[in-house]
């Protein structure tokens, strides 16, 4: 193969793991514009939630997606709710203690070995005539998941009264409350969107990668390193740079070695904090809706 | 002293005889207290239905407190308040438009990436079904498109009906005002709660939001929070003064403009 069939295999390798990675981003940025915290136990409720839909699948037969995005739902309602009445700062160290707790909740359960995950679609390389690409059905599955609801959630947010109180509500809640609408709502349609979107992440990378209590440590890493660099409150950011993201680690990889991989996303995230802080995404107003 | 009676007869209201049929907006013996410092003092003030009742009063008097008790945003101590008649045990901002009463606040808070027309029907078009919204259904569309209509025809009573599709930020200041008043007349309030609705726009334009305050009584009830003392005076129906979280006047604006107490908070000269 010459250098550059190379590098397109690289990255086509890492498509299925940025998709993955702007899921989880997407997710954080969801919570972040519907009440200004950042919920780092995303990944916990992405990992505990897989752990459910493994053993929803393991007794049922059935690959039901659906079962780990509602227990995510359950995960915000019982935690996350009470914690938000406490300052953003509060509420953020929180979403901390909540990741050790499912993460230890898991352990408990589930053990602590890494177990595979059954794979819906297959998951070798697709083959034209005698090639075979290095990327498969389950990761174009995974693209095209992402994609569906990057463009939904979009069309929530910018289409549908609920969408703009939803981002209204993040900024101005005195105003929002005054309109009529009952911010607790918008806040928990926030988080429950959120836990929806990052439980879909976890059940998509669970059968190309392994499950366990921690294995989504690194995930929460990329993600938050993707959602920083797009600006944080932007979808189109944290997709792109998630996208990006995986990517990157794909290529580097190949070229260098897995152990180099998360020292490139951070070195990524340095540079961006030194040459744009506020993101590249960042809209000039800090307040705009 | 509270003796009440009937919507509809004149009579005592909290403690004072007014020449007025029942409140539409009351506190009864309302205390706050934030951090130590008394802030309300058993406050007792009413804006009786179909008038415009100002509430003035130097810095730090308990105006906007007043306002943020009578929508939910601060809990009193004690006492209560009621709306429409009606004493609540708990007043929540959100149910206030269900209530038929509108509060603006002292800035515009108008949302800058949202158009005029988004920002005017943001309540509204989220109040007629949270989720039927969010799905799309043919009822939440009509429903969404009968919120615009309505919204188009508040922007053009108060004369910027033309500005719907444009930014905030394009817009002078007085006309971002006029659409957070237009924003507020989505619920069609029996009640408007006017936050300082004259601070940082002209003389002209403040002799136009005199004139549409006016138009909007006898149908609806004022409470206006106000510093600028030509406008209160001219567009009030009564008056009531706090100073340091008591009320030390109330009567019309000439009762007022007399009383020494008021002339003692107001200029520093003895009482």
């Amino acid at each position: 193969m010459n250098p550059l069939e190379v590098l397109v295999g690289y990255l086509l390798g890492g498509v299925a793991n940025g998709a993955v990675i702007a899921l989880i981003a997407l997710a954080l940025v969801l919570t972040w514009r519907s009440s200004r915290v950042i919920n780092f136990a995303q990944v916990g409720q992405a990992m505990f939630t897989s752990f459910i839909a493994l053993s929803v699948q393991q007794a049922t037969g059935l690959w039901w997606l659906a079962a780990g995005a509602v227990l995510g739902l359950v995960v915000y309602l019982l935690t996350l709710r009470p914690i938000r009445r406490s300052d953003s700062s509060g509420a953020i160290i929180a979403t901390f203690g909540i990741l050790i707790a499912l993460q230890a909740g898991a352990a408990m359960i589930w053990g602590g070995d890494l177990v595979a995950f059954p794979q819906p679609f297959p998951a070798s390389g697709i083959e034209t005539g005698d090639r075979v690409w290095p990327i498969s059905i389950y990761d174009l599955v995974v693209l095209g998941v992402a994609a569906a609801l990057v463009l939904g959630l979009s069309l929530f947010l910018t289409r549908t009264g609920i969408g703009l109180a939803m981002r209204a509500s993040a900024f101005q809640p005195e105003v929002v409350r005054l309109s009529g609408i009952d911010v607790r709502k918008t806040l928990a349609l926030g988080w429950a969107l959120a836990g929806i979107v990052g439980s879909l992440a976890g059940v998509l990378i669970a059968p190309i990668s392994s499950l366990s209590p921690n294995s989504f440590d690194l995930l929460l890493i990329l993600a938050f390193t993707a959602a920083v660099i797009g600006g944080l409150d932007s979808l189109v950011g944290a997709v792109m740079f998630g996208l990006g993201t995986g990517l990157l680690l794909s290529v580097v990889t190949g070229y260098s070695s897995a152990e180099d991989a998360p020292l490139a996303a951070l070195i990524l995230l340095a540079l961006n904090l030194l040459l744009k802080p506020g993101g590249v995404f960042a809209r000039p107003g800090a307040r705009d809706v | 002293m509270a003796k009440r009676e009937g919507r509809s007869g004149r009579g005592w209201v909290v403690g004072f005889y007014l020449p007025f049929p029942h409140p539409a907006v009351s506190l009864d013996e309302v205390s706050v207290t934030l951090g130590g410092l008394t802030i309300l003092d058993s406050v007792s003030l009413s804006a009786p239905r179909g008038a415009v009742t100002g509430l003035i009063g130097p810095n730090g008097a308990g105006k906007t407190t007043v306002f943020n008790v009578l929508s939910g945003f601060v809990r009193p101590d004690s006492g209560s308040v009621s709306l429409g008649g009606r004493a609540l045990r708990r007043v929540r901002p959100h149910d206030l438009t269900r209530h038929g009463v509108a509060r603006t606040l002292q800035g515009v808070g108008l949302f800058p990436t949202l158009t005029v027309l988004q920002n005017v029907t943001l309540g509204a078009r989220a109040r007629h079904g949270f989720f039927a919204d969010s799905w799309g259904s043919p009822w939440a569309d009509r429903e969404a498109a009968t919120v615009r209509e309505t919204a188009r025809a508040r922007l053009s009573e108060l004369g910027i009906g033309e500005e719907a599709d444009r930014l905030p930020g394009e817009l002078p200041y007085p006309v971002q005002k006029r659409v957070a008043l237009a924003r507020s007349l989505m619920c069609d309030p029996s009640v408007i709660l006017l936050d300082e609705p004259a601070g940082g726009i002209s003389a002209a334009d403040m002799a136009d939001l005199g004139s549409l305050v006016r138009s909007w009584v006898p149908e609806r009830t004022v409470l206006l929070v106000e510093h600028h003392m030509e406008l209160v005076m001219e567009v009030c129906d009564f008056i009531w003064v706090l100073d340091a979280g008591r009320v030390i006047a109330h009567g019309t604006p000439d009762e007022v403009r007399r009383d020494p107490a008021v002339l003692s908070a107001y200029l520093g000269e003895p009482a």
